[in-house]
């Protein structure tokens, strides 16, 4: 599995998207089960999953996976399309 | 002291139960194949006070959390509950009744053998729906019976049965867990003259409380009204409480003997609240509610609601989480599939915030199951081959 299939895997678990409705374009404001404790699972999945720890800000600050795949990429973790 | 009564003598001898109720001396009424040794129900029989080692009779339950407990009910309290429950049933027209769980269990005990024998009706014995063949015979041979089943036994029922029509069969009662709401119009296709009711009470009862006829509500978690005489309540904290005229009088756990004074107000191990009209609705078992993250979780709701949206069964195992918050996890039967667990998924998502959503969604083929019908929590925890469909990050 690729990076990028992770990070699809992580997202649709962490916010019981259904397959379909994923994209890697998703903003937050477009996931209704992203909210504050999203956040946090969404952090701790990214750290058991790619072993890179989101800081606080980093994590609270994400409005979407393009920020969240960016964030990725400058860590070296290929998750771009 | 009082004396041991296996079911497995009563089995081959009926009488053996009649010879016991008749006599003077308590009485246990136990499964040999128990979660406690002879020897624990043989000192706590010898630990009840001098009043009541006479005209008594003791049941063994487990309740909620797996600990035995001896439950005490006076023969007389019985009878008038027996008497009680003939009339509010309406089973005036009923001929004979067909067991289908294990006499020891109190509602088979109270409502069936005892009903029967106050009031000359016929006691048709099976082996329960282990031997589905031999339940059909039955079933296909009765005349005007009553049957009184656990919940869970719907589904078993319908899977054996749901196909079949027995018009012999004018009384269903349910009772032991949730009412099978879903399974209704199969009850009915089943059974097609019988009326259905949900029964509600517990061990300490004795063991009905509340009753409703299946029409006369829409959810699982409708009670009823409390039965004439019996009074329900709720504390601060949601626990649901009875009074009644026919509980028993004590019981026996491992911390010795506790008496149950009259008018003393008992709890179900439920957590209920008042609904409209009198009727009183089910919120869970108490300990099924905990606080995760701040939110007030009841694992029954969460459970009731994947059934609305889940062809099997469903339960659960309550399991904390890594930073030690309490959880659990959600254990489906059969395997679903993966459109299926997604579908789950879906419902979670569409009703609960994530504190109430389960650790995993696990599947399982079938739950395992206690001799009264009821799943086996302590076995399900134990199992620990379940596969995982999903996991909370």
């Amino acid at each position: 599995m690729t990076d990028r299939e992770r990070l699809k895997a992580l997202l649709i678990d962490t916010f019981l998207l259904d397959p379909e409705e994923f994209s890697f374009d998703l903003r937050r404001a477009q996931v209704d089960t992203w909210d504050s404790l999203g956040v946090v699972s969404l952090a701790v999945g990214v750290e058991q999953t790619f072993g890179y720890h989101l800081t606080p800000e980093e994590a609270m600050s994400l409005d979407g996976v393009p920020a969240l795949v960016a964030i990725l990429q400058r860590e070296g973790i290929s998750c771009g399309g | 002291m009082g004396s041991l009564l296996f079911d497995d003598e009563v089995a081959s001898d009926l009488d053996r139960l009649e010879a016991a109720w008749q006599a003077a001396e308590t009485f246990a009424f136990v499964p040999r194949k128990g979660p406690v040794a002879p020897s624990w129900i043989e000192q706590a029989l010898a630990s009840l006070p001098g009043s009541l080692q006479q005209g008594h009779f003791a049941l063994l339950t487990s309740g909620s959390t797996g600990a035995p407990k001896l439950v005490v009910g006076a023969r007389s309290r019985a009878e008038q509950l027996a008497r009680l429950l003939h009339e509010v049933q309406h089973s005036e027209p009923v001929t004979e009744t067909v067991v289908l769980l294990p006499l020891t269990y109190c509602y088979a005990l109270v409502n069936q053998w005892l009903w029967a024998r106050l009031f000359g009706r016929a006691l048709r014995m099976t082996t329960g729906l282990g031997d589905p063949a031999a339940v059909r015979r039955t079933l296909d041979g009765a005349r005007d019976a009553m049957l009184c089943l656990v919940g869970a036994q719907a589904q078993l029922l319908a899977r054996h049965f749901g196909q079949e029509a027995f018009g012999g069969v004018i009384r269903v009662h349910f009772a032991g867990g949730p009412f099978p709401q879903r399974e209704l119009p199969t009850i009915h296709r089943m059974f097609p003259r019988a009326q259905v009711y949900n029964n509600y009470g517990c061990a300490e009862a004795m063991p009905r409380l509340a009753l409703r006829r299946a029409e006369d509500g829409a959810s699982p978690a409708d009670l009823g009204a409390p039965l004439p005489g019996i009074e329900l309540q709720c504390d601060q904290t949601g626990r649901l409480l009875f009074r009644s005229p026919f509980a028993a009088v004590g019981f026996v756990d491992e911390q010795g003997f506790h008496a149950l004074p009259p008018g003393a107000l008992v709890p179900t191990g439920d957590l209920g609240r008042p609904g409209p009209a009198g009727r009183w609705l089910l919120d869970g078992r108490d300990g099924e509610v905990f606080k995760r993250y701040g939110e007030k979780v009841a694992v029954s709701a969460v459970v009731g609601k994947v059934l609305e949206h889940w062809r099997g069964e469903a339960s659960y195992v309550p399991t904390p989480d890594a930073l030690g918050e309490p959880g659990y996890v959600l254990v489906l039967a059969p395997v679903p599939s993966e459109d299926e667990a997604r579908q789950v998924l879906r419902t979670l998502r569409a009703h609960f915030p994530r504190p109430h959503w389960p650790l995993r969604l696990e599947g399982l083929p079938a739950l395992p199951r206690l001799d009264n019908g009821k799943v086996d929590r302590v076995g399900l925890a134990a199992i620990g081959e379940r596969s995982v469909h999903w996991r909370q990050r």
